[in-house]
């Protein structure tokens, strides 16, 4: 086992607080409510693979995914991303992540996709030549290099999609954090997708891929590893072929298990 | 390279990122520099017209050179200006909240000052030169007349206001981080300064019984040394009472702003709400 893994999370504990009306407010003024989103996850995910977490609406996915992006603080336990722990050391983590927002709002529209990789290469710290090579480099690899001077309010969705992935690329960072990435996509584009994110940059590059989704069947196509979240907590994990026992169950009836039952030792 | 070596290394190329973008930006829009340059030159002959009202030689003026369209020129000018340092960081953070580009600027290495003072940045520069457009229109095209310029004082006084308003400025956005909408800092100071900052009548004018509100004010300060500085031909000297307060609002509200903005995304990032509108 790598001693450094990419992703380590320890009785990781998140709790937002509930929205309280005026009258609420007060009537009890000192009362504080809140609904509990991580409830003490463990998680270990090894560098260089496809790794799928696995819930439903509401299990806790994007919470966990915003904490390794530095975005939301945890309220206990710890995490780390390529051994830097993200409340007491920010800045290294995010050298290390690329978070492929897939919010086609967090681009400039009335920018062309070149220009929009230009701004925010230069807040990842890029410079001169060596900014215009990467951006050549991603618009490469993601295939936009035809379309990159087109401005991105004319961008299809599997291409907005596809700029946030050369814009988490950029920096070249080893961790590359997904949240539901296929989402409102057809078929043929979300298989695109997984395939580039196994092949291309896993495979091809040594990535990690840390994949929010909720659809099974792309998890089992691409994950070399899943995690099933649900309440808070990581119900199940290992590779599609140990938790199916080679194939005597499905996918599914796994996961509607895990999700209905209390947590798993891997 | 340390850490804090290499940010700095990075701050201009980050910032001239910001002002590319916010410049590229504007160009898609052809119309908006044009609208805003039709709007100084109403405002400006809305006051010529207005100051014909105003005798030469009312006693309230004399202080300040004595002519009322330079003096409305200058506080409708240099309160535009202190308003954008004052609301340009709330709104960029609001702007950002709201468009959902926020996550994306925040997940980068740059820091979240970085990404707030360089968001506004193109505003700033570009409300600093209708401000020196609105005077250089008032003194081309209306007659308004300016004593002999106090260069140190203008210089001194400009300094400290836009700290002191950055501050503000701050605070604003750490409110809007928060809560998202209904900053105070904003209504109260951007109304009440309006009022009682001295902006389009001279606080002498007020009632005895609320000018002390003024004397809170830094656009009163502000106002009062830079049109004794550019209008009535006043020295340093004259105008050491302005710098002197202004320096006491920067003393008080640069700390606090900046222990309040940190104390906001920490709330914020805790409450999961950082991207939230």
């Amino acid at each position: 086992m790598n001693p450094t893994p990419a992703i380590l999370a320890e009785n990781l504990v998140k709790r937002y607080p509930v929205f309280r009306g005026f009258r609420d407010l007060v009537r009890r003024p000192f009362e504080k409510r809140t609904t509990t989103a991580l409830d003490g996850l463990d998680l270990r995910v090894e560098p260089g693979r496809v790794f799928c977490l696995l819930g439903p609406n509401g299990a806790g996915k994007t919470t966990l995914i915003k904490i390794l992006a530095t975005l939301v603080l945890p309220d206990g336990g710890r995490a780390s991303v390529a051994g830097h722990d993200v409340e007491r050391h920010p800045g290294p983590v995010k050298n290390a992540v690329g978070f492929a927002i897939n919010d086609e709002r967090s681009f400039y529209w009335r920018l062309t996709g070149r220009q929009n990789l230009e701004f925010f290469g230069a807040l990842y710290g890029l410079r001169g030549p060596a900014r215009e090579h990467r951006i050549d480099e991603v618009l490469r690899l993601t295939r936009l290099g035809a379309a990159a001077d087109l401005r991105f309010n004319s961008y299809s969705t599997g291409m907005r999609q596809m700029l946030a992935f050369a814009r988490a690329l950029l920096a070249d960072a080893s961790i590359l954090l997904v949240d539901e990435p296929t989402r409102s996509l057809d078929p043929q584009a979300a298989d695109r997708i997984g395939s580039f994110l196994r092949g291309e940059l896993v495979e091809g590059r040594g990535k990690t891929v840390f994949w929010a989704t909720h659809d099974l069947a792309e998890a089992a196509e691409f994950a070399h590893e899943i995690a099933v979240i649900g309440r808070g907590r990581i119900r199940l994990q290992g590779t599609v072929a140990s938790l199916t026992g080679e194939g005597r169950t499905s996918l599914r009836q796994v996961y509607e298990k895990a999700v209905g039952d209390p947590p798993v030792s891997r | 390279m340390s850490g804090g070596s290499r940010t700095m290394t990075l701050l201009p190329g980050r910032l001239s990122a910001f002002l590319r973008r916010d410049f590229r930006e504007a160009l898609t829009y052809k119309f908006s520099f044009v609208s805003s340059f039709v709007g100084i030159l109403l405002s400006s002959a809305t006051f010529y017209f207005v100051a014909k009202l105003v005798p030469p030689g009312t006693p309230s003026l004399e202080p300040f050179g004595g002519d009322y369209f330079s003096f409305a020129v200058v506080g409708v000018a240099f309160s535009s200006l202190l308003g954008m340092f004052q609301e340009g960081l709330s709104a960029v953070v609001r702007s950002a909240q709201v468009s959902g580009t926020l996550e994306a600027l925040l997940v980068t290495p740059a820091s979240i000052p970085t990404v707030l003072f360089g968001s506004s940045l193109y505003s700033l520069i570009l409300q600093v030169f209708r401000t020196v457009l609105h005077l250089g229109v008032a003194l081309a095209f209306f007659g308004m007349t300016l004593g002999r310029v106090n260069v140190p004082g203008v210089l001194s006084i400009g300094v400290l206001t836009v700290l002191c308003f950055l501050g503000v400025g701050i605070l604003s956005a750490s409110f809007i981080l928060v809560y998202k909408t209904g900053n105070p800092f904003g209504w109260i100071l951007g109304t009440v300064s309006g009022l009682l900052g001295g902006v389009v009548f001279p606080v002498a004018l007020l009632p005895p019984w609320i000018r002390w509100v003024s004397s809170l004010l830094p656009v009163t300060y502000a106002l009062d040394g830079m049109r004794k500085s550019l209008l009535a031909s006043a020295g340093l000297a004259e105008v050491l009472p302005d710098i002197a307060a202004l320096a006491v609002f920067n003393i008080i509200l640069l700390p606090a702003s900046l222990l309040a903005f940190r104390l906001a995304v920490r709330k914020a990032k805790k409450d999961g709400t950082l991207s939230h509108f």
